[in-house]
């Protein structure tokens, strides 16, 4: 029973002496990955253009070579047989508190535009590598639903092990998390604040755009004059909050916006008509199946939960069948976590849409790959299996759209950061103090490998 | 749109057969407590024969293209193609389905909160003492919850219910089928079982502002129970002798003391006590106490327990595990508690699995299968849904398999009752083909054909 577990101090000893680095837990080098990886001969769910039986995928620098019933990679590369498994794209969680801590909420100010999530980002949080090892490869790490106006949001590849900055998803859009409804309203009003009604949330909201109006027009009015040669121009104070709130109404943000009830989905959008920005996505949004028609033409996605319901009053209308409803009416529907539960078994999410409403196979993976990957903005980088797209892939023993599929190996850019056969705790690139406990639970036995 | 309305039209003229069936709603009472041989119309339900399923039996194997008979409530037959129906049955053609016994949930807060952030909806534990075996369950259960509808559709039909587990004892839990006219029809069993709780959320300590009251801490909470079941046993004693003395002095007899008297039948062991302890050396000081007063333990979670599950063996107690999705610890693998349920029943642990919730009692199936994802054999997973609870309970023998003179719980759904995909056809109760709608449904339906 010890003897998974003597093996493998004997191996964190042996690369410690040998390796000379030190077991510290973080700001590893990545391993070097193989220039070129084929996982060959297994059923690959591109999520773009069906499913291939015996296929493979060609990974070439960490990017998509390849993928079909053949590939032409080079005879060099390191080949993976996945005979009887299945490959996906990396499930992606578009709606995360995960390594946040319990800095979720600056519940302080109903508007707050100017936090950057990223300034709270713990990348040795375990819940990291929970998801991990359910084939989360990307995530959208959001403020919380307390602040009509929130912060913005964080872009993260689940690289767990790596440095902070290796985490990172280069490049990644800007997205802001707004809220609306019960949330706010229980925050402030219960501190007899406003908004501590609905009426409340929206003009809250409606004057923090105003404020952000006359900001604008104050450095246009600068800029003109300094353009003008204007050499007594003085420039006007910088606010964060209002360059925040000012990038909104440019369009140089995602908006992503909790939201429960069908009357709230249409009044945001009124709101941003009459401002002029966009809303990415709803999230939450369980009673999108009442106006999915309505909602449709205006572009907007859902985030939605797969069954969750009846935690309060504005879920009380929620059903399981509101992604498929609302995907048939013609809105872009992805599932999300919200939970650290929930994330390590987004796969069984996916699949429950199967049962509630009939979504094909691809349909339901779509959910969790590359919808929400649309959410965030990065659907041209990742999210499908396509050449040229970021090889981040999960092979899963069985069908991961049923209960009973379990990720065997995560990549991530080419890289593999899980690999449920490895001694332990399966991750590759970390060595810290959840190693050096020793303590492997069910891996004692070795039957759970 | 157009595509899914066909799909739903497809699934009700496959069943209409079934759909006929369903119960017209009424309100008028009829049958006895948990009977159900009569519909809630006050019609017999007539004999069923669910045919050309794959039967999952439970106790005797899967028998493909099999018959079973409910008749009076009861299961009258199973067994393959040639067993014989009964003139006069309705025929109920299962063909490509999958036939099983109804789910059994072996802990559940239905009926006890409905919507979590309205308090006024919150009867889940009285958290006034610590002690509270006075506490029934059954006295605040809502029997005409929303929740309920919703639970059954996914093929669960029975449930404990049990107080939350803030208190070291919480009350006594109630066996409830998911179908009934009222509560007296869903309720089958008042005080099936005492909840006891040793996880550190009963301690008192300082909170909001408010100090910190005895117990605050694992010993308090260890002392105060020993010390209330010390405190029953003198009162049984006392007012056995008080009883005798008074009645030969033609005097009233002793005051009762309710809450002492409620703790009598588990210090005596006619009644089990689920005893709920999350680390490994909680269960080992809750089962000393337990063992100390001869308690009849059915151990519930020990997510965290993996360094003493030899020696949990060792207490030869049933286990209710989970619920498995509870995260494992930081220095746990990400299996850790997925495993459980595979790593208790290779010990020879008779294990249940439960959802603990009210929400996610449909999600119960796909904790099980999860289970087996992870090393827990099929059958057994099934078991632990099924028939183990039911035996956990005393309901053994007349609930969780497919057997003949067993409660003609059944299910009917279009494939492996584990999987996600899965759909729910029909759930019969008591022989009744309950209806399958459900706030939900209606909501559904409401939308989808504006």
């Amino acid at each position: 029973m010890r003897v998974t577990h003597l093996r493998r101090q004997a191996l964190l000893a042996a690369l410690a002496a040998f390796v000379s680095i030190p077991l510290a837990a973080f700001s590893q080098q990545p391993s070097t990955a193989p220039a070129d990886i084929v996982i060959k001969d297994a059923t690959v769910m591109t999520a773009s253009h069906g499913t291939i039986p015996h296929g493979s995928v060609w990974v070439h620098d960490g990017k998509i070579a390849g993928v079909g019933t053949s590939v032409n990679a080079p005879a060099s590369a390191t080949v993976i047989d996945a005979a009887g498994k299945y490959v996906t794209p990396g499930i992606v969680d578009p709606h995360s508190h995960s390594a946040l801590g319990d800095d979720v909420n600056e519940a302080t100010s109903p508007v707050t535009p100017a936090l950057m999530m990223v300034d709270a980002f713990d990348n040795s949080d375990k819940a990291l590598y929970q998801a991990l090892a359910g084939g989360v490869t990307t995530e959208l790490l959001l403020h919380g639903s307390a602040n009509m106006i929130g912060g913005q949001a964080v872009v993260i590849k689940n690289k767990f092990g790596l440095s902070r900055d290796a985490m990172l998803f280069p490049n990644a859009p800007r997205s802001i998390k707004f809220a609306s409804g019960e949330n706010p309203k229980r925050v402030y009003g219960g501190r007899n604040e406003s908004p501590s009604t609905r009426m409340g949330n929206f003009a809250v909201m409606r004057q923090a755009f105003e404020d952000a109006k006359a900001y604008t027009a104050s450095w246009d009015l600068y800029n003109a004059k300094v353009k003008r040669g204007d050499k007594d121009a003085v420039a006007p104070k910088r606010d964060l909050k209002l360059d925040a709130l000012a990038d909104v109404l440019a369009g140089k943000m995602y908006v992503q916006i909790h939201c429960y009830r069908a009357d709230e989905f249409l009044t945001e959008e009124a709101l941003a008509k009459e401002y002029g920005y966009k809303i990415r996505a709803f999230h939450h949004a369980l009673e999108m199946y009442k106006v999915g028609d309505k909602i449709a033409p205006t572009g907007t996605a859902i985030a939605t939960f797969a069954d969750w319901w009846g935690y309060k009053d504005e879920a009380w209308d929620a059903i399981p069948w509101n992604a498929v409803m609302s995907m048939r009416e013609g809105v872009r529907v992805a599932l999300k976590s919200d939970s650290n539960d929930y994330i390590r078994r987004l796969n069984q999410e996916a699949g429950k849409m199967i049962h509630y409403g009939g979504a094909t196979e691809e349909e339901a993976l779509q959910m969790i790959t590359i919808n929400p990957a649309w959410i965030i903005g990065v659907d041209d980088r990742i999210g499908s299996i396509d050449t040229g797209k970021d090889a981040d892939l999960v092979i899963w023993d069985k069908d991961p759209l049923s209960t009973y599929a379990r990720a065997e190996k995560v990549y991530i850019d080419g890289d593999l950061f899980f690999d449920s056969a490895q001694p332990g705790f399966g991750t590759t690139h970390f060595s810290g103090p959840m190693h050096e406990a020793g303590f492997g639970g069910a891996d004692d036995d070795g039957d759970a490998q | 749109m157009k595509r899914i309305l066909t799909a739903f039209v497809t699934v009700a003229v496959s069943y209409c057969a079934l759909c006929a069936q369903a119960p017209r709603p009424t309100s008028h009472v009829v049958g006895k407590p948990g009977d159900l041989t009569m519909n809630v119309n006050g019609d017999a339900a007539g004999p069923v024969a669910i045919t050309g399923g794959k039967l999952l039996t439970v106790t005797h194997g899967v028998i493909e293209n099999g018959v079973i008979v409910l008749s009076g409530g009861k299961i009258a037959a199973v067994g393959g193609p040639g067993t014989a129906i009964p003139k006069g049955a309705q025929i109920v053609d299962a063909k490509g389905m999958t036939v099983y016994p109804g789910l059994v949930d072996a802990e559940t807060n239905l009926g006890l909160i409905e919507i979590e952030a309205d308090l006024s909806s919150n009867d889940l534990v009285e958290t006034s003492d610590e002690i509270m075996p006075q506490m029934q369950v059954a006295e605040a259960f809502h029997a005409e919850t929303v929740r309920i509808p919703v639970a059954r559709l996914n093929g669960v039909t029975n449930a404990i219910v049990a107080p939350a587990s803030e208190d070291s004892v919480a009350g006594r839990d109630a066996f409830i089928q998911l179908y009934g006219h009222d509560r007296d029809q869903m309720i089958l069993g008042r005080d099936v079982a005492l909840a006891m709780n040793f996880s550190g959320e009963q301690r008192r300590q300082a909170r909001r502002g408010n100090p910190p009251k005895y117990p605050s801490t694992r010993m308090g909470l260890a002392t105060q129970l020993r010390q209330a079941f010390l405190d029953a046993q003198n009162y049984e004693q006392t007012m056995a002798h008080d009883t005798e003395k008074q009645n030969a002095d033609k005097k009233a007899p002793p005051k009762r003391d309710l809450k002492l008297e409620a703790l009598l039948p588990y210090l005596k062991g006619e009644k089990p006590v689920v005893l709920g302890a999350h680390e490994g050396y909680e269960v080992e000081v809750a089962m000393e106490l337990a063992q100390e007063f001869h308690l009849k333990v059915i151990l519930s979670h020990v997510e965290h327990s993996q360094d003493v599950l030899d020696k949990i063996s060792s207490y030869h107690v049933p286990v209710i595990v989970g619920p498995i999705y509870t995260a494992p610890a930081p220095n746990e693998r990400y299996d850790a508690v997925y495993s459980l349920p595979a790593q208790l029943q290779k010990r020879g642990v008779k294990i249940a699995i439960a959802s603990y919730d009210t929400q996610n009692v449909r999600n119960l199936p796909y904790a099980a299968g999860y289970a087996v994802a992870y090393g827990l054999p099929y059958d057994e997973a099934l078991k632990a849904i099924t028939l183990n609870p039911a035996e956990m309970f005393g309901w053994g023998d007349k609930l969780g398999s497919l057997d003949v003179g067993k409660m003609a719980n059944v299910v009917i759904a279009n494939g492996d009752p584990l999987d996600v995909k899965t759909d729910v056809k029909q759930v019969y109760i008591q022989g009744i083909a309950v209806s399958m709608e459900s706030r939900q449904t209606k909501l559904r339906d409401a939308y989808m054909k504006k």
